[in-house]
Order: structure tokens, then C-alpha cells, then sequence
């Protein structure tokens, strides 16, 4: 968040005796935070501010539930989170990865990571950012919420447990269960690049 | 590290490179859209969550109830039947006997 300076306590007392002016501030004061966590889960053909809006709205009408037991951001970021969550579930994951689905650009990506036996891979990073995100959208989206934490954002098993809600078990279960799923599709498409 | 563990750390490295996108202060207008359509939308109260499970539990308890009537009946109507042709067989053998 931009503003260290702002004042969240009071502003909550101030949303929750219905102050328009203070919802408004905890709106652009949560903005950076939310949009952040949308982009980074955002399901394919979904608007980001739109998922946005549907997070905000949620943190209003839920307001009466904040107890104060987590920091108000974390509480706002694990409603984003299963917000997110709750939209990649909606949509339909593809039946099968395939090279064709690939650009030119990102086909040339992966097959330098199938092939290249150097440690860095040469290449454009939008179309490797791109080719991930295709390659997470075969998993589940739990598991795809933390492998792109621990894999893309670099967050500990500690801090993904803080923003998920999730104990720390379940994230390492999660990070496993994903890695495997993402190796045997490295496999398929080794042998199919092969053949 | 696999071969796995190796391609798909380079990979991400290289995702990494491309960075996020930096502009992240709200749009014009955006919060007052948020509060405006707030302002209409239904407060959820605090038990809420809890009268949501309570609705689940109740059509887990319902279906389970279902389950265990079904269960229950056919056992009622395969021993009715037993009563009733061993009531046949009785009024039989007394048939028979005299």
C-alpha cells in the first residue's frame, strides 16, 4: 500500500457508521493490494475491475464479520484470494495442452526450456510469462494459487499460509501435488515434441 | 534437482523477468462505483456463515434420514413377506395335520 500514514482504524469506525467519504478512502487505500492479487489470478476472459468490484463489495457486506483477529488487509487480501478462486473454478479448465494453443513466440520458449541444456533460457519473458500462465491454467486453482506465489511472486510457505488462510501443510501439499501435475505435462510434451 | 525441478526453474526465472504491471492506483471514479453499488447491496451479518451451514447440515441430516428410511424399508418388506408365507405355510401344515 502507497500510505503508510493512513489512519485503517479509524477509517473502519468511520465506514462502519456508514461514512461515505471513509469507504471511499478504504476503497483507494486497499486498491494496490486488491488489483495486485487480481492480476495475478485472473481468470481468462474475466475483467479485472470487475473481479475488483465483486472484492469490495464482498468486503463491505462482510465488514460485520471483521473481528479484528488478522491484520484488516490480510482479512480483505484471503477474500480477493477466494474471490479469485471462486472465478477460476467457475470457468472451464481445457481438456488437453496442446503446442498448437502456443504462439510462435512462446512455442519457441518452451521448446528452448525442453531442450536447452544452459541454465538461463534465451528468449522473449513476456511469451515465458505468458506460457506459464497457460501451463497453471491445467491445474486446480488452489493448487495453481500457490505454486504462482511460491514459483512467480517468490513468497514463503509462511506468507502464502498468511494470505490464503491455508495452514502451512496444506500449502506444501498443494506446491506438491502441483509440481507433480506439472512434471507429467512436461513429460507429454517432451514426448510429443520428440515424435 | 530433476530434470523437472531444472526446466521449470529457468522457465519461471525467465517469467519472472517480465515483471508486473506497475499502475496501481485506483481509476477515476472507481471507488464511488464501489460505495455507490455497496450502498444497495444487503450487509451480511455476522451468523451468517453459520446459517449457511446450518442449511447444509440440515439437507446432509435430511438426505441421510432418506438413505437410512430406504435402507430400513426394504428390510419392513422382505420380513412382511416372510411373515406372510410362513403364516401360509403354518395355516398349511395345520390343513395337512388334520
Amino acid at each position: 500500500m502507497a500510505d503508510d500514514s493512513f489512519d485503517l482504524v479509524g477509517c473502519l469506525e468511520r465506514v462502519r457508521r456508514s461514512d461515505q467519504v471513509a469507504c471511499r478512502q478504504l476503497v483507494e487505500h486497499l486498491y494496490p493490494l486488491v488489483i495486485r492479487i487480481v492480476r495475478s489470478h485472473l481468470p481468462r476472459r474475466v475483467a479485472e475491475e470487475d473481479l475488483a468490484q465483486d472484492i469490495f463489495l464482498k468486503m463491505f457486506t462482510r465488514l460485520g464479520q471483521y473481528q479484528g483477529s488478522v491484520p484488516f488487509p490480510h482479512w480483505v487480501s484471503r477474500i480477493a484470494v477466494t474471490t479469485c478462486i471462486d472465478q477460476l473454478r467457475a470457468q472451464k479448465r481445457r481438456p488437453e495442452f496442446r503446442w498448437a494453443d502456443l504462439s510462435e513466440t512462446e512455442a519457441e520458449v518452451l521448446d528452448n526450456v525442453l531442450t536447452d541444456e544452459r541454465d538461463t533460457l534465451p528468449g522473449d519473458a513476456m511469451a515465458a510469462r505468458e506460457l506459464v500462465y497457460k501451463l497453471l491454467d491445467q491445474l486446480k486453482p488452489d493448487d495453481r494459487l500457490v505454486i504462482q506465489l511460491l514459483d512467480l511472486e517468490q513468497m514463503t510457505i509462511a506468507e502464502i499460509s498468511a494470505r490464503t488462510g491455508w495452514n502451512q501443510t496444506l500449502v506444501k501439499v498443494r506446491a506438491f501435488r502441483a509440481r507433480r501435475k506439472l512434471q507429467k505435462l512436461f513429460q507429454e510434451l517432451e514426448k510429443k515434441e520428440k515424435s | 534437482m530433476n530434470q523437472f525441478d531444472r526446466q521449470w526453474r529457468k522457465l519461471t526465472t525467465k517469467a519472472r523477468e517480465a515483471g508486473h504491471d506497475l499502475e496501481a492506483a485506483a481509476p477515476r471514479g472507481f471507488a464511488a462505483q464501489v460505495v455507490a453499488r455497496s450502498a444497495v447491496a444487503p450487509t451480511m451479518p455476522p451468523w451468517m456463515p453459520f446459517e449457511y451451514f446450518a442449511w447444509r447440515g440440515l439437507a446432509v441430516a435430511a438426505a441421510f434420514g432418506v438413505v437410512a428410511v430406504a435402507s430400513n424399508f426394504t428390510g419392513w418388506a422382505t420380513s412382511t413377506q416372510t411373515d406372510a408365507f410362513s403364516a401360509a405355510d403354518t395355516v398349511g401344515e395345520l390343513l395337512e395335520l388334520s
